[in-house]
């Protein structure tokens, strides 16, 4: 959909876009009765939308709580669901709170005998009915919850839920996001009129097999030049090619050291007194530990 | 002391298979509370962060841990908080499992804990040895003192020595209705009730109880939810709005903050 009109968009505008792009209104085919206050309307296939516009509210009145705990410590953020999780983490770094990504050891809010015992001042969760275990203790321990509710979340217990899709991933990294850079712009790290510059991305879920795609993308690019000497090394020795390796003078003493040697590389060595394997132990290498010796020896006399 | 000896002899009836003398010997050790062995107890390190308020002392009474509604999970809270309780072993139930050999028997402990001045708490542990059971149950007692509140039968001269209301607690079968009495009246009672109620510092009551009573247990349970239900009760004084205050967690946020003891044992280590 193209805009004609380029208007600048007021902050909450701008939010309400990025929420449109990442499904953050679209909720599920069943609506609990709780969340009919949130819900704007139901669409002709079953799917019930959220109203961004109280979302964004609800993120307000969250950060606002959040950001109203002195010792930000003291908050746990949580998720059992994996597309949670590195929102959950990155939220946790940049709002300095204590993250719990996995699975929640029954017992962690109420059994004081447990070594993981923490006594929160505030829980926040992505999904209220996956992260019920975390509810039911909250409530026993005097703890207040956020939670992010979809449209069919049950609500017992969350004293603030804030109406949006916790099913996708972009949708949950979004959420996390916008609360982080709220509460920061509340505590005045972040001036309202700058854009922050951590990227929403950074939330987002990756799937193992992306994330080891782009891993291996920047290993590549790096040290080439490193990887090739040593392999074209370490192959030549095993094959006992020696004639390509005397080319390569420093690297065979080296290399021979570390693995079984033939006879011939036996007589390289002697001459050099090396020991152990390292970088620069050359023949060059022979003198300076010789003046080495000399040194601490009249150190040793005087 | 009267109702053990009373126990001992059904022991004998009840079953007269081995390992019987173990739980005799236990309670004759366990009947007198450890009053030298208390000394260890001294080097409480709590667990809670309320531990920690009530420890540095930030926390003057029980009765701020009410209105903020935290729970105590640290016994020695309640026994800093209140000094003067005393506590009295009510019953020693002796409670039997079918195994494969035989009976396997467990000791049921029913203690009462009280200070004579609102707050009683009722503990209840089943153990192998009456002596586990005893501390175990004085424990949990500690746990679960709650406050009682004392009102006037008419005329409100001098301190509240009765109910407010007239008060019911049910519990199994066993229902326990208490209705105030005029000074004194002394607390009318069955011998069961009446101990909880003298813990808990009522003067004057009477009392009116169905069910079962012979079950000692849900009588004594009975009472203490009456007692409890007592706070429960909306009468006019209470009609003005709750002005609200900061939680114990959020004005001590800073003390709390601060590493516990964990900590320090690493500075230690690292000095060394």
């Amino acid at each position: 959909m193209a805009t004609t009109t380029t208007k600048v968009l007021s902050p909450k505008e701008a939010d309400i876009q990025m929420m449109l792009a990442a499904d953050v209104h679209l909720g599920t085919k069943n609506c609990n009765f709780q969340m009919d206050r949130y819900v704007f309307k139901r669409r002709t296939d079953g799917i019930f939308i959220i109203n961004l516009g109280k979302t964004w509210e609800k993120l307000q009145l969250a950060a606002r709580v959040i950001a109203a705990i002195e010792n930000p410590q003291d908050i746990i953020v949580q998720s059992a669901r994996p597309y949670g999780q590195r929102a959950v983490l990155k939220f946790a770094q940049y709002i300095g709170a204590h993250p719990i990504a996995g699975r929640h050891t029954p017992g962690t809010f109420t059994n004081q005998l447990q070594t993981s015992f923490n006594e929160p001042r505030l829980l926040i969760l992505t999904d209220p009915r996956t992260d019920h275990q975390p509810i039911k203790e909250a409530a026993l321990g005097n703890i207040p919850t956020i939670a992010f509710c979809d449209t069919d979340s049950p609500m017992r217990y969350v004293d603030i839920g804030i109406p949006a899709n916790n099913k996708g991933k972009h949708s949950i990294g979004c959420l996390f996001w916008l609360l982080a850079r709220m509460v920061l712009q509340m505590r005045g790290t972040i001036l309202p009129g700058q854009k922050w510059d951590v990227m929403v991305d950074l939330f987002f879920y990756r799937d193992p097999e992306e994330a080891k795609e782009q891993e291996e993308d920047e290993v590549v690019a790096a040290p080439d030049y490193g990887v090739s000497d040593y392999a074209v090394g370490a192959l030549g020795l095993q094959s006992g090619q020696w004639s390509t390796q005397m080319a390569d003078a420093q690297w065979t003493p080296e290399v021979a050291a570390a693995g079984t040697i033939p006879a011939v590389g036996n007589i390289d060595l002697s001459q050099t007194p090396v020991v152990a394997s390292g970088d620069g132990w050359d023949a060059a290498a022979a003198p300076p530990i010789a003046g080495i010796d000399v040194i601490q020896a009249a150190g040793w006399d005087s | 002391m009267a109702e053990r000896g009373g126990e001992r002899g059904r022991f004998g009836r009840g079953f007269g298979r081995g390992d019987r003398g173990r739980g005799d010997r236990g309670r004759g050790r366990g009947g007198r509370r450890g009053g030298g062995r208390r000394e260890e107890e001294e080097k409480w390190v709590p667990v809670t962060k309320l531990g920690r308020l009530v420890k540095e002392g930030k926390i003057k009474s029980l009765e701020h841990i009410y209105l903020h509604s935290l729970p105590v999970k640290e016994h020695q809270i309640v026994e800093t908080l209140l000094p003067q309780l005393k506590d009295e072993v009510m019953k020693i139930m002796p409670v039997q499992k079918q195994t494969r050999a035989g009976q396997r028997t467990r000791f049921k402990a029913f203690v009462v804990v009280g200070d004579g001045n609102g707050h009683v708490g009722l503990g209840v542990k089943c153990s192998k040895e009456v002596a586990t059971a005893i501390r175990g149950s004085i424990i949990l007692a500690k746990l679960s003192v709650i406050p009682v509140r004392r009102g006037y039968w008419g005329n409100k001269i001098g301190k509240p020595h009765t109910v407010p209301c007239k008060v019911t607690g049910k519990c199994g079968s066993v229902t326990v209705r208490l209705v105030p009495a005029p000074r004194g009246a002394g607390i009318v009672a069955a011998r069961v009730p009446k101990k909880v109620l003298q813990f808990a510092g009522i003067e004057d009551v009477f009392t009116s109880s169905r069910g079962s009573t012979k079950t000692l247990g849900n009588f004594v349970k009975a009472t203490f939810d009456c007692l409890l239900k007592t706070y429960g009760f909306l009468t006019p004084d209470f009609w003005r709005e709750t002005r609200f205050t900061k939680s114990p967690f959020q004005e001590y946020t800073d003390l709390l903050a601060k590493p516990t003891t964990k900590a320090i044992i690493l500075e230690d280590l690292d000095k060394e």
